[in-house]
């Protein structure tokens, strides 16, 4: 199974759709859990999930904004959606019950 | 800073550097919270390289021995040479089997190590200069100078540099210059066996040269 930061980036880009890149996706998670994930663990983990087969990475455009640099565009393989909601399953599974399943943050 | 920065990312493959360099420029992050990520990642590669087999014997397998044992050589073909440079009798079957030797063997490891593991070439570059560098502090002789221990180098390096060039050797010339590096081998000071043994970068080649055919 999936790991819990693996199924963060894997969620982001699926959220971000066609507009899924590194610095989008770290921006989208610092967005949603307030955690600040440095680009080391963005990018080895984009590795091992595009080795895994979960991820598809390639070099996009380039932008003004970026420095007329390329980025590094993310889509999410049917196998990686379906290991993403094996970990979700996981999560809702064992949470069942317990004091802070359901409580709003 | 910003130049820090630069020479940081140099350290990253092309193309993440390119994205790296990207997504901190349009983060707007500080330049040094910038050079702390691109650091970082440098670390966490380094690491991952090191999950694998081949940095590890590349650099203490092959770099480190084959270093004291060409060190070793380089002392022998330098004496030897030295004698007969006094006009005093030399085992010349030794000598030329030594002098012919130093360089294929140097330059069949430097290619062997270079080509196991590109990546991690600087930490076998340091375990074989590490010993070299005690050993030219140590040593002392009346007639030679402490370089000579270094006659293994060039070839060495020539051998990096032609593996970094991902020039392909023939299947038949790797296989001829393992049993040359092998059969040879029994002529240089030192534990025979172990000698025979050290010489397995040059095997190394001949068996990746024959997948590769």
């Amino acid at each position: 199974m999936i790991g819990e930061f693996e199924y963060l980036l894997i969620t982001a880009s699926v959220r971000l759709g066609d507009e899924a890149y590194g610095a989008a996706v770290r921006e989208e998670i610092a967005a949603t859990t307030g955690q600040r994930c440095s680009l080391g663990a963005l990018y080895t983990t984009l590795e091992r999930l595009e080795n895994k087969g979960f991820l598809e990475t390639w070099m996009g455009e380039s932008t003004p904004q970026r420095g007329g640099r390329s980025k590094r565009m993310i889509r999410v393989t049917p196998a990686g959606s379906r290991a993403a909601k094996e970990f979700y399953d996981a999560v809702m599974g064992v949470s069942r019950g317990v004091s802070w399943a359901g409580e709003m943050p | 800073m910003n130049r820090l920065l630069d020479i940081a990312s140099l350290l990253l493959e092309v193309e993440e550097r390119e994205a790296v360099q990207g997504d901190l420029a349009e983060a707007g992050e500080s330049t040094w919270r910038g050079l702390l990520d691109v650091l970082d990642l440098v670390f966490r590669r380094q690491l991952l390289l090191w999950t694998d087999w081949r940095p590890w014997l590349a650099a203490f397998g092959a770099a480190w021995p084959v270093s004291l044992t060409l060190m070793g050589l380089s002392m022998a073909v330098s004496t030897g040479l030295q004698t007969a440079v006094d006009g005093r009798p030399v085992p010349l079957i030794i000598l030329t089997s030594q002098v012919v030797l130093l360089p294929i063997w140097a330059w069949t490891a430097g290619f062997a190590i270079a080509t196991l593991s590109r990546r991690t070439l600087w930490i076998a570059a340091v375990c074989a200069l590490l010993p070299c560098l005690y050993c030219l502090s140590k040593f002392h002789h009346s007639s030679l100078s402490k370089f000579c221990l270094l006659l293994f180098l060039p070839p060495a390096v020539w051998g990096v540099r032609h593996a970094l060039r991902a020039i392909r050797i023939p299947r038949g010339s790797a296989i001829l210059l393992a049993l040359v590096v092998t059969g040879l081998a029994i002529y240089i000071p030192g534990v025979l066996l172990l000698n025979c043994a050290l010489s397995w970068p040059a095997w190394y080649l001949a068996v990746t040269a024959k997948r590769s055919s």
